[in-house]
């Protein structure tokens, strides 16, 4: 593939305003308090120390970056135009898109669009990448199958009504000051 | 008029002091491309080397001692030593407001626009602009996805108004579909009384800045950060335009001119263009087929060549060389001809014919033989006459002196009547073909070898007026294919017991040794721009 790296400025942030350095002691803190919680139950003589999965569901945050779906807009249709942009942010190369064109105002939609998942590795780069904030990182985890062809997740199976993502979709918006 | 015509024959080379360093520049030239030829990255829409100066965009401002504003580099002519300013903080707010001018009304469709990822104003703007829209107005409305010609689409509202379509539709094409109608703010390119139908339409789309000027034939098809380019030469007439060959997944997406001023500027034809779709056509032959009893079957690639050399010797056994003909193509390299010749002077085959066929020219860039490379097989001598000895060798054919034909390409179909065509075939005792598609006049043929295009191998073609110029391999074939230059060396070394390789650079040392046309020419020399084969003074 044809790799043509050009350098974008990107607006430079003073330190303070960064990702929050102080993420390193919340996580050291979760993990503790978790720890002592536990302990206490333990001693209590519970055995409940972890979610009872499947009967019971985790409710993830929105940070999670669970597998990346299309948004569905409230007429049925996707977001996306097909630009290729999370295709070529994929480091996996595990999006295939090709593009068509229709008559209705964004004249361009993807005739095909193809997410293998065996290979997607869940990075986000791709939502990150979209323009129209078609693609998402979306809460669900649960994406094993029994065959090859079933981790070929094709268009019709990646669309999730733009309701069911707004958390997501806020949360993206206050994260990369969008 | 083109932007370097004002120049005298000789043009004097004079001193220009740039950011405190000193150039050289020829007298007269435009300024912008005197700083660019010194690597100084101006920043540019309207200029362009093959049109004349519109100086519309006003990207180019630079800053000259002596002269109280900024003023247009392309449209300043170099003079003794003029002392310019290009890093300078006037010279930056200019580029960022004529960007913010330009952006004001512009509707950022880079996600669907086929421009993207190669947009001069994408570019620029990046590089040059400031990152936020200062405008609380809606955006101007305008007509998008125009049809204004049987290959071209408009997008007004892309549209920076530069002016370079409108200018070579004036000057290059000489047609002049494409203006520009109202003033200021109002302005708006269009068509007025005739379509944008002309014979180098698309050109449009290369020249035009953004993606307001898109081919149909690139619409909505792929990214063009996906592709990768290989320099080659059009095969589609003799003029041999240079031009980059677009491909990704072993595909060919578009071609695009590339600029070689002693061919083709930065021009090529639309026919040319367009005529990509027969590589990848499915009914393309993509396996050897040989005759048998109950009629041809596909075969692999040694089989069919061994059943070859098979036949040929027989056939020499029985009626000696001078009872085969052959048939030269015009589409294939010079290093495959000269194979060939080797090959059909060590048959002993004394008549050789070349097919061409002629169709629509003009006097600009599209030439009357719709071959490649018509010339280089007649530089090397394998042909003689007007018609490059088709009518004698027919002629022979049909009164059974030549009893076996050897045709390197299916061209002499579309010249010669078929049914001529067919009783001649049909009277042959051996037919070794190498064709791209299967035909119904090849019924007869003892071995088929499907023929390899232009981007599946490396060589040299030579122009209409001799100048030989470089191809090269831009699609991959499938593993144990044999390209015709590899068949014709296989079939030579088991004619004649050698051990050769299919080599260009040894092709040209013994094209050198043989005195040939071509050693006049060395084959380093011949990249990028192609290399004359005659002294042209
Ligand atoms: S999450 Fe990463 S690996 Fe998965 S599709 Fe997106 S960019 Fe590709
Ligand atoms: S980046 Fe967004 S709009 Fe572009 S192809 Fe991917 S999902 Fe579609
Ligand atoms: S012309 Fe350039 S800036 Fe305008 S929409 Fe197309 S790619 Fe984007
Ligand atoms: S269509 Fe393109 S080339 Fe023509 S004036 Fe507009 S921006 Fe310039
Ligand atoms: S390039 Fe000089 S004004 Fe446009």
């Amino acid at each position: 593939m044809a790799v043509r790296i050009v350098k974008v400025k990107r607006p430079t942030q003073p330190w303070s305003s960064m990702r929050p350095w102080w993420a390193v002691v919340v996580g050291l803190w979760v993990s503790t308090r978790h720890f002592f919680v536990n302990l206490g139950r333990f001693l209590r003589g519970s055995q409940d120390f972890t979610v009872h999965f499947p009967e019971q569901r985790f409710v993830h945050p929105p940070a999670l970056r669970g597998m990346p779906v299309l948004v569905q807009m409230e007429n049925g249709k996707e977001r996306c135009v097909a630009c290729g942009l999370c295709e070529w942010a994929c480091p996996t190369t595990c999006i295939t898109i090709f593009p068509a064109e229709t008559n209705n105002e964004v004249e361009r939609y993807p005739e095909v669009f193809d997410i293998d998942m065996s290979r997607c590795m869940f990075c986000g780069y791709c939502e990150e990448a979209c323009p129209e904030e078609a693609i998402v990182m979306s809460r669900q985890v649960e994406i094993s199958s029994y065959s090859r062809q079933g981790s070929l997740w094709h268009k019709e199976d990646l669309l999730v009504p733009i309701s069911q993502l707004k958390t997501r979709i806020d949360y993206l918006r206050s994260h990369y000051e969008r | 008029m083109a932007a370097g015509a004002k120049l005298t024959d000789a043009p004097k080379l004079v001193h220009v002091t740039v950011d405190g360093t000193s150039i050289e520049a020829r007298e007269g030239e435009p300024l912008l491309q005197a700083l660019l030829n010194a690597g100084f990255d101006i920043p540019h829409y309207c200029y362009h080397p093959k049109l004349s100066i519109d100086g519309s965009c006003r990207l180019c401002q630079v800053k000259l001692e002596g002269i109280p504003k900024l003023q247009i580099s392309c449209n300043t002519p170099v003079r003794d030593g003029l002392v310019v300013h290009v890093d300078d903080p006037e010279v930056h707010l200019a580029r960022r407001g004529v960007e913010e001018l330009l952006l004001l009304n512009h509707p950022l469709d880079c996600p669907i626009c086929d421009k993207a990822g190669e947009c001069w104003l994408q570019n620029y703007a990046m590089r040059f602009g400031s990152r936020f829209s200062r405008t609380r107005d809606p955006r101007r409305k305008r007509q998008k996805r125009i049809d204004i010609g049987e290959r071209m689409l408009l997008d007004q509202e892309r549209c920076i108004l530069c002016r370079r379509c409108v200018r070579f539709c004036r000057e290059i094409s000489k047609t002049g579909e494409l203006h520009i109608f109202n003033l200021g703010d109002r302005s708006v390119l269009d068509i007025y009384d005739q379509r944008l139908d002309n014979d180098y339409s698309m050109c449009t789309a290369d020249i035009c800045p953004v993606g307001a000027l898109e081919t149909k034939d690139f619409h909505h098809k792929i990214r063009v950060w996906f592709l990768e380019e290989t320099a080659s030469v059009c095969p589609s007439c003799s003029n041999g335009c240079n031009i980059m060959v677009c491909t990704y997944k072993n595909r060919i997406w578009r071609l695009v001119p590339r600029r070689n001023d002693a061919v083709n500027d930065t021009w090529m034809c639309d026919s040319g263009r367009l005529n990509y779709r027969f590589v990848m056509d499915p009914e393309r032959l993509r396996t050897p087929r040989i005759a048998q009893q109950n009629g041809q079957v596909d075969t692999a690639w040694e089989v069919a060549v061994q059943e070859a050399a098979a036949q040929l010797n027989a056939f020499r056994a029985r009626h000696g060389g001078k009872a085969l003909g052959a048939v030269i193509s015009p589409h294939l390299t010079n290093e495959e001809n000269y194979r060939f010749g080797e090959l059909i002077h060590a048959l002993g085959v004394e008549r050789c014919a070349m097919a061409v066929v002629r169709g629509k020219y003009d006097n600009f860039l599209i030439k009357p033989e719709k071959a490649a490379n018509a010339r280089g097989v007649r530089e090397l001598g394998l042909v003689a006459g007007n018609d490059d000895g088709v009518d004698d060798l027919l002629a022979a054919c049909e009164a059974g002196q030549i009893k076996g034909l050897y045709l390197c390409s299916e061209d002499i179909f579309h010249v010669i009547d078929p049914d001529r065509l067919n009783t001649i075939l049909g009277s042959m005792e051996l037919l070794i073909v190498h064709s791209l598609k299967q035909h119904p006049l090849l019924t007869g043929a003892a071995v088929i070898f499907p023929a390899t295009t232009f981007a599946e191998k490396d060589g040299t073609f030579t122009n209409h007026a001799g100048r030989v110029q470089r191809i090269r391999r831009a699609l991959q074939l499938p593993a144990g294919w044999l390209t015709e230059g590899e068949v014709f060396t296989r079939l030579l070394n088991q004619i004649e017991a050698r051990q050769e390789q299919f080599d260009l650079s040894f092709i040209w040392q013994s094209m050198a040794r043989n005195g040939t046309a071509f050693a006049n020419v060395r084959f380093e020399e011949i990249d990028p721009d192609g290399a004359p084969l005659h002294n042209l003074a």
